[in-house]
């Protein structure tokens, strides 16, 4: 088989590469750009750890062809920070203990984020659904609809939202 | 409000950071220069004499570097225990399973490394296999390991005395036999490893693991190089449940592979390998014979467990113990008799799982209720009658510490509204209860302790050297919290090793609930030698007594006169130019009795410490389909003291998961000839998070003497006592005790139709 030059964007970042036309975006993102955020649990299209951003919408990287990308926006999980600032989801992950290995994480975000463009204030069997193409073997699920939910919508009885102390004091 | 700073805080874990942002490594993230790819070549049959393994033709294509097979591994045997060294790292004689490795190759590439495995040819004889475990036991076919008649692995016999006896003065005696198919552990990440030999020929490996000592040692033996040359590394792992802890022979093939060639190799297991070839969960026939007097007392019990531990022994020891002792933790019984058999089928090996047999503790507790029923005693009197008390000896003689069972029992009553609810639910609509107890370690031997140093750097900050791994589930952050909290200092202070085995001491690993007891305690010993290295220096300072100061949020100060104080940066400067050291260690060894051995000697103190649980759960059931809705699920658990409410409340709600809402409706293997059917994601069916239902956790506080700050085993015994109260409120809901598990639909509906047809309206 030969090699295709494409180019992608990733991240805002524009890629020229040369890819095999069944290279996957997850294989290219992992095993080309070093871009290992992404995760690879099954491979089959099941546990939603690869889920990247093509355009704003969630996708499996791990079923989707390098060559499909050509020309779309792809968001990966270490493009949701901006420098050293967290989206509001990624800090409600952490101070809703969502996350436990952290394996599953990525995907999770990723679907999140997504969730949360397209459906400000999401209500829990709403985000019960969207997480529902994504496994997560540790935490029962439980902070993490929590986080989805309170991420940049502090709610007042959570004694995880973060307030303006930090959660030491705060927790007196 | 408690005296400690940081401990006990709903603090977020130090590591989630990193990991939010995907900066985190794992195993297979690992990229390093000049890597190959490493693939395992697997028996497809299940049980079959190796007559020849020709290697030529795979060597032959451009870009394959290096094939091997069980004639580069000298014969070295593995096992857990030296009655247990059973399994080749690649096998020579024969194969035991489908999937059992007999060769390896490193490529350049993925691609060319699949090329090779095809042209190794293997000329198998084909043997009859075994499948079933008490076909297995018959020995019609040919013995799986010569060594062990009858295919019998192990035998694990207790018995108190007084059984028959005991028996004879029962008021009610039941009989029950309970089964479950085997479980797997469904990691989020599939098995991984990279290893490499350095410039000093030392071999350098990453991999999930349960802890890095238990790798080390057994590649130490493998390789014949010392200890100090086999440097496990620390990475992130993507949860273990217990099947993290062994050797995988994968890591023994990926090393060789890279000393054969000098390069680091990467050996990835697809997520079918993940399930077939590293461990599952035991399947189980458990009969229960229980004994009790007028008031539901258990007088006399009597089990017999027979375990399909497939090709291997793997930890079959502990495996084979375990679902029993939790039952003798949590349970008082007047005395009892265990007879625990696990024999060899030519099926995948079975290791350890969370939940330590579903069939034998649901079982129990399913068995419990029926005894209740027939005595019309209610089911929480029931478990009170027969609950654990601090203070007493289990029937093996360990001495439990402390025990807040009954709390459990009655926290997660009034919480479930249980009293109200039960016998009082519309048809199809139960609710039911379980409780549990789990060991905070396993003796461990040579291995059972942890030691831990700390260094402090010139601007005040330290460095926490600790073997304890992080599968998940949160000790790192445990570590840094207990080093924050003795050292005076915030989280954000400490830089934590851990996990490695170069730069850490000898640990017993994530591996038998025991890395807060040990490894935590260690820490908190170093760090409070640490502290009084500062403090000596500081009362001088300040003129002062050390006795009188304390240390939080960066300072040292005097108890009475806070204003009084220095801050701890100052301290360390003070000392590193009086040359006085502030470096510390400390350790920690568990009392547990050396002599206690798992089949030999099963009597004695096993661990300092046990976990006790009780859940609640209440359910649904669809007459129509036999599905069941899980209307929510209350967790209980006596945890010793809660060092961390947020990343405890994390453990119970993944433990209702696993060992309920996955375990009891869900989760199970099929087989045919011995190959798995569903080993991927898509054929077996973990809970989705819109399967999951409201979970509500209470942590009872029982403050153990040895524990840190009274620290125990957190949240595993909820896994169990999940398990055995899902079984409860379905069988409450549709009106029959079931005895096979998982409950899926088919057997629900079959229930419903078998009791039907009994009581027609
Ligand atoms: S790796 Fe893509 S969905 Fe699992
Ligand atoms: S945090 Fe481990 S799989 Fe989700």
């Amino acid at each position: 088989m030969d090699k295709i030059e494409i180019s992608l964007t990733i991240n805002e970042t524009p890629y020229q590469m040369r890819v095999l036309p069944n290279d996957t975006l997850l294989e290219v993102l992992r095993n080309q750009l070093d871009l290992t955020g992404s995760k690879e649990g099954c491979d089959e299209g099941v546990c939603g750890s690869c889920t990247v951003h093509m355009d704003g919408k969630p996708v499996r990287a791990c079923l989707t062809l390098a060559l499909e990308a050509r020309g779309r926006k792809i968001k990966t999980v270490e493009g949701l920070a901006t420098g050293d600032a967290l989206s509001d989801l990624q800090q409600s992950f952490i101070d809703h203990g969502a996350v436990q290995c952290g394996f599953c994480t990525p995907g999770m975000l990723m679907a999140g984020e997504a969730l949360l463009s397209t459906t400000p204030g999401p209500d829990e069997q709403t985000i019960r659904r969207a997480l529902s193409g994504n496994i997560c073997r540790c935490t029962g699920y439980a902070k993490i609809v929590t986080a989805v939910a309170h991420a940049g919508n502090p709610q007042a009885p959570c004694p995880d939202c973060r307030t303006q102390t930090p959660y030491l004091q705060a927790k007196e | 409000m408690s005296e400690y700073a940081i401990i006990g805080k709903r603090m977020p874990r130090v590591d989630s950071r990193a990991k939010v942002m995907g900066k985190t490594k794992f195993t297979a993230d690992l990229n390093l220069p000049n890597m190959l790819v490493g693939k395992i070549k697997r028996s497809p049959h299940a049980h079959a004499r190796i007559i020849h393994n020709d290697t030529t033709k795979a060597k032959a294509p451009p870009g394959v570097m290096s094939v091997v097979t069980g004639k580069d591994t000298a014969g070295v045997k593995w096992g857990v225990f030296a009655y247990t060294r059973d399994q080749q790292f690649i096998q020579t004689d024969k194969a035991r399973y489908i999937g059992d490795e007999v060769a390896g190759v490193a490529a350049i590439d993925e691609e060319t490394a699949l090329k090779a495995l095809d042209l190794i040819e293997v000329e198998y004889e084909i043997l009859p296999p075994v499948f079933d475990p008490m076909e297995a036991m018959t020995m019609e076919t040919e013995l799986i390991h010569t060594e062990f008649p009858n295919n019998i692995n192990i035998h694990v016999n207790i018995d108190t005395g007084q059984v028959d006896e005991n028996f004879a003065k029962a008021h009610y005696i039941r009989e029950d036999t309970f089964v479950a198919p085997e479980e797997s552990y469904f990691q989020a990440e599939p098995y991984a490893v990279v290893a490499r030999f350095d410039s000093e020929d030392c071999l350098e490996i990453w991999c999930p693991n349960g802890g890095p000592h238990m790798k080390s040692k057994p590649l130490s033996n493998a390789f014949k190089i010392p200890l100090h040359r086999v440097k496990v590394r620390k990475i992130a792992i993507g949860g273990a449940f217990g099947g993290r802890s062994e050797i995988c022979p994968a890591d023994y093939i990926c090393a060789l592979l890279a000393k054969k060639t000098g390069r680091p190799v990467k050996i990835k297991f697809t997520r079918e390998e993940n399930t077939i070839a590293t461990r599952q969960g035991h399947a189980m026939i458990t009969t229960h014979r229980t004994g009790v007097d007028q008031e539901g007392r258990v007088l006399a019990r009597e089990t017999t467990c027979y375990m399909d531990g497939g090709a291997y022994s793997s930890t079959g020891p502990i495996a084979t113990s375990v679902p029993f002792l939790s039952m003798e933790q949590a349970y008082r019984m007047g005395s009892v008799r265990y007879n625990g058999y696990r024999i060899y089928t030519n099926k995948p090996i079975r290791g350890m799982i969370r939940v330590h047999g579903r069939g034998f503790a649901a079982g129990l507790d399913t068995q419990l209720d029926m005894i209740a029923a027939h005595l019309n005693i209610d089911p929480v009197e029931m478990r009170l009658k027969n609950s654990r008390q601090q203070g007493e000896y289990t029937s093996t003689k360990s001495f439990v510490a402390s025990c807040a069972m009954d709390e459990t029992i009655h926290k997660a009553v009034a919480k479930s509204g249980f009293s109200e609810k039960f016998g009082n639910l519309p048809p199809f609509h139960g609710i039911g209860m379980g409780t549990n107890s789990v060991q905070t370690g396993f003796p461990m031997g040579i291995r059972g302790g942890s030691q831990a140093f700390i260094k402090f750097n010139e601007d005040g900050e330290a460095t926490v050297m600790s073997g304890v791994v992080d599968n998940g589930q949160g000790n790192d952050n445990m570590v840094v919290q207990i080093a924050a909290e003795e050292l005076g200092l915030l989280p954000e202070d400490i830089h934590l090793v851990s996990a490695d085995t170069e730069t850490t001491a000898s640990d017993p690993g994530s591996y038998s609930q025991v890395s807060t007891f040990v490894g935590g305690q260690a820490v908190k010993i170093a760090a409070q030698n640490c502290r009084a290295k500062l403090f000596d220096v500081a009362a001088k300072v300040l003129k002062v007594e050390p006795s009188t100061l304390a240390a939080k949020n960066r300072l040292i100060f005097v108890k009475d006169t806070p204003e009084i104080c220095i801050p701890i940066k100052k301290v360390v400067r003070i000392s590193l130019l009086n040359f006085t050291s502030v470096n510390a260690e400390g350790g920690y060894w568990p009392r547990v009795d050396m002599k206690r051995e798992w089949v030999s000697n099963p009597y004695g103190q096993m661990c300092e410490a046990f976990s006790f649980g009780t859940t609640i759960v209440e359910v649904k059931v669809n007459p129509a389909t036999g599905q069941v809705t899980v209307l929510n699920a209350t967790a209980a658990q006596d945890v010793g003291y809660a060092l961390n409410p947020l990343v405890l409340e994390g453990q119970f709600e993944g433990s209702i998961a696993m060992g309920g809402q996955g375990g009891m409706l869900t989760e199970y293997h099929e087989w045919k000839e011995g190959r798995c059917l569903n080993p991927t994601m898509l054929d077996y069916k973990l809970p989705l998070a819109c399967d999951m239902p409201p979970i509500h956790s209470i942590m009872v506080e029982s403050i153990d003497p040895k524990g840190p700050y009274g620290a125990k085993e957190a949240a595993m015994s909820i896994a169990m006592s999940a398990a055995q109260a899902y079984a409860a409120a379905v069988s409450n809901a549709i009106g029959v005790y079931m005895d096979s598990f998982p409950l899926t639909p088919d057997k629900i509906l079959a229930a419903i139709k078998a009791k039907e047809n009994k009581e027609p309206e």
